[in-house]
Formats: structure tokens, sequence, C-alpha cells
């Protein structure tokens, strides 16, 4: 990336919730395996160990906390948006 | 724009998901990077400041009194590490309705402040 984006392009707005035991098995397809989930009073936390990377999942927010691996990211975003509608 | 009892009405799309019974998912990403850079954590974070407001021109980028700075809602922090205080931490934090600029600023980013930036 060179050049900021000139116009920023909306993106929709995100309805629903990301189902813990599916986005597991879809990480596990994914070749990620490694995770350890903590129990949260609103979700979950998952540490995805051998990525150090964590993704606090909660029913009406999911915030991923990664090192700047700019594929992995973009990777687990299409991960989460498969769970997402796009409104 | 939605269509409630025969009406039409134009209204925020957080409005319209509500009257829907829909709730919003806020999707947010925060990226660390590494930045070598031998100076205290404000002064670092003036020169991510500084090195922001050449760059991106129209966008709108503000240096918060909180020790952070804000390029239109994507929020930019500074930590160092205790054993070696020249190694910063940069914490980028946007969520995917900034997903575009928050992308770049982290791939600008990574490549470091350029020298003899003040």
């Amino acid at each position: 990336v060179e050049e900021p984006p000139e116009v920023l392009t909306p993106k929709p707005l995100l309805s629903g919730a990301v189902p813990l035991e599916h986005f597991l098995a879809t990480l596990s397809k994914h070749g990620i395996t490694e995770v350890k989930v903590e129990d949260t009073v609103d979700g979950h936390i998952l540490h995805l160990q051998a990525e150090d990377t964590l993704i606090q999942l909660e029913e009406d927010g999911t915030h991923i906390v990664c090192d700047n691996n700019e594929p992995l990211r973009t990777v687990l975003r299409d991960l989460v948006l498969r769970f997402l509608q796009k409104l | 724009l939605i269509m409630k009892d025969n009406t039409l009405r134009l209204v925020s799309p957080e409005q319209a998901l509500k009257e829907l019974g829909l709730n919003e998912h806020q999707l947010r990403f925060t990226c660390r990077l590494q930045l070598q850079d031998p100076h205290s954590d404000t002064d670092t974070l003036s020169r991510v400041y500084t090195h922001l407001k050449s760059v991106l021109k129209g966008y709108t980028i503000q240096h918060l009194p909180d020790g952070t700075v804000m390029v239109e809602s994507i929020v930019i922090k500074v930590n160092s590490s205790s054993e070696d205080p020249n190694n910063k931490v940069l914490l980028l934090s946007w969520s995917y309705q900034d997903e575009e600029l928050g992308s770049f600023l982290s791939t600008l980013l990574r490549k470091g402040l350029p020298a003899g930036l003040c």
C-alpha cells in the first residue's frame, strides 16, 4: 500500500453473533488448532497460542488483538465475517 | 430507508437495525507494531503524529492530551518495553467500518518512521 485510500467506502453494519463451537471448528479447518478458551462474564476469550493472538467473542462484539501480521488478521477477519450478517 | 406501517422513512443505519429488532455487532481490531525509536513515549507519539500529518492529506488527525493520536476514529497509542525503552510498541485500534484506513495505517507504520523527523 503506497497511497492512502482517497475515498473511504462505508462498510456495511454487522449484525448477529459468532457461535463459539462453530468458530473453533472453522479455525481448525484453517489450521489454527492450538486455541485456549477462557470464559468471561460476557463471552469468551480465545488465545491462539501459536499465533500469539487473542480473539474476544461477545454477543454484540468481536475484538481481534494481534501482532502486525496483516495476512493472519485478514484471514481471521474473514472467518468472523462468515458468521455475521452485513446490512 | 425503511418501510414501516406503509410509510417510507430515512433513518440512520443504526436506527434501522434497532427498528428491525437486530443487534449491531462491533468488529474491532487492535494491532501491535514493534518500533525502534530512541525517544520517550510522548516524543515517539508526536513523531507518529507529524509523520501521519505529512502523509495523510484531507484526513482528520488529532493529537489528544490523553496520549493518543486519532486518525478519523482510529486510535494510536505508544508503550515501551520496561527492559528496552528504545523498543516501542505501537497499538493501533480500529473498527471494521474503518477497515481500509486501519489496514493502510498498519502497513504504513510497520515501515517505521522516516529519518530526520522532528
